[in-house]
């Protein structure tokens, strides 16, 4: 399965990624920003996302089932970023945020290469 | 009945009462709590009571809109379209459902009679709004607020759209009209409520005393005065625009998280609280607050209405309404 995300991700042009990515974003920054000095919004801040610890922006209040997943000391990477955006509440049942999980593996992929790879935006 | 089979159903009644329910009927009220459970992954949460007693309901997660007859608790859902992500759902002067239905970039109609769906989509320019919550004002004109940063104005008659920027930018999220007719917004981003103009547009910025206080969503009471669930503060406060004053109470509970706000048609204010996992009722003569929490973990109720002695919400988390019943 990881093998077969890395795959999805390296087989996208980084240009067409990047575009998708940058869309599929737009509605996200309602709450959430990739610089690091932005602070206080509604979500956590997403900036070196992959490899920290889920649950891991220690300035944000996150929800209960998102600490515990930070207690368990599990992280992001891009095979369970990709599992997380297909539904995020399958995930993590009782997640504060609510949005509806991307269907689609492609533009997944985008948004999982858009968050991991600064140079990709 | 024999005095056995009387005992077995009597405990089994008992049983089957959720621990709050036993706990609220203690405090103040009585008040009857009961769960609608609806389809598994539906992501129940905005509800809209609809003049036949039924109660329409967003499944942001699965892209439908739910109609629950709590009569006999059964339910149908309607496929809003594809990608669709229904957040917000309210009556309109036609006694249609009308959707903030963010996964399409539209305001979404429903016809009540053959569940007919009908999309009025956004400008292009406005492509990625996240549209959250919308009220109709006493002209009829739908007003609609998206969290990128937007609200706008729908003409239902002639399917005119505008869309505005708001003023200081992404957050625009819970929206209210008074008794009145005007129109108010939070910005939970924004720290802020702000009045529109429904003639002109303009947005007015009001700022609440308590600074960053994540101002989610408002209601107007009775009397104009603009309720506001406070998600960072965990405060419940009120404004009176009228007097330009303000008032907050902290919601009980160590970590309260103030999400949605309600006030009933007795000027009491019903609230939900994630922190607590509970819906809070809160008495402005009193200063007194009941908690209602759920019988089941995470079940992150979104928002809250109502019609007279009925309060109804949709756990997002359990895919379940709820509903509160003030029987006094």
């Amino acid at each position: 399965m990881k093998f077969l995300a890395c795959v999805v991700l390296l087989l996208i042009p980084v240009s067409a990624a990047a575009e998708d990515g940058a869309k599929l974003f737009a509605p996200c920054r309602a709450c959430h920003s990739l610089d690091a000095a932005d602070q206080g919004l509604p979500g956590p801040n997403l900036s070196g996302l992959i490899g920290r610890k889920v649950g891991g922006d220690a300035a944000f209040d996150y929800s209960p089932v998102l600490r515990k997943a930070n207690g368990e000391g599990q992280r992001w990477d891009a095979e369970k970023l990709d599992r997380f955006l297909a539904d995020p509440a399958e995930m993590f049942p009782g997640l504060w945020m609510s949005i509806r999980g991307v269907e689609d593996a492609a533009d997944r992929a985008a948004l999982v290469r858009f968050l991991s790879d600064p140079a990709s935006r | 009945m024999n005095r056995r089979k009387f005992l077995h159903l009597s405990a089994a009644a008992f049983l089957a009462t959720p621990a709050l329910l036993r706990r609220a009927q203690a405090q103040e009220g009585p008040f009857r709590v009961k769960y609608f459970p609806v389809a598994p992954g539906s992501g129940s949460r905005d509800t809209a009571a609809a003049p036949d007693g039924t109660i329409w309901y967003c499944g942001q997660r699965n892209g439908t809109l739910g109609r629950l007859d709590p009569r006999d608790g059964s339910f149908k859902q309607i496929d809003l379209g594809k990608g669709a992500a229904p957040h917000g759902v309210i009556i309109g002067p036609d006694g249609a459902p009308w959707i903030t239905e963010g996964g399409q970039n539209a305001i979404a109609r429903v016809d009540p009679s053959d569940h007919k769906v009908r999309l009025f989509r956004l400008p292009e320019s406005e492509a990625y709004a996240n549209l959250n919550t919308a009220v109709f004002d006493k002209n009829g004109i739908y007003w609609f607020t998206g969290q990128s940063g937007i609200y706008g104005r729908l003409d239902p008659k002639s399917g005119d759209m505008t869309v505005f920027k708001s003023p200081r930018g992404r957050g625009t999220y819970g929206m209210t009209v008074t008794p009145k007719g005007d129109v108010w917004y939070a910005s939970l981003a924004g720290n802020h409520i702000a009045k529109i103009d429904t003639a002109t547009g303009n947005a007015t910025v009001v700022e609440p005393p308590t600074p960053n206080q994540g101002a989610r969503r408002v209601w107007s009471d009775s009397k104009g005065r603009i309720w506001v669930s406070e998600w960072n503060s965990g405060n419940v406060s009120v404004h009176d625009p009228a007097e330009n004053s303000w008032k907050a109470w902290k919601l009980p509970g160590t970590g309260p998280r103030t999400y949605a706000v309600y006030v009933d048609e007795k000027d009491k204010v019903w609230l939900t609280d994630f922190g607590a996992n509970a819906i809070v009722r809160f008495d402005p003569a009193t200063e007194k607050f009941d908690s209602f929490p759920s019988d089941m973990s995470g079940a992150n109720v979104r928002q809250l209405a109502g019609k007279p002695g009925e309060v109804w919400g949709g756990e997002s988390g359990t895919n379940r309404l709820v509903r509160i019943q003030t029987v006094a």
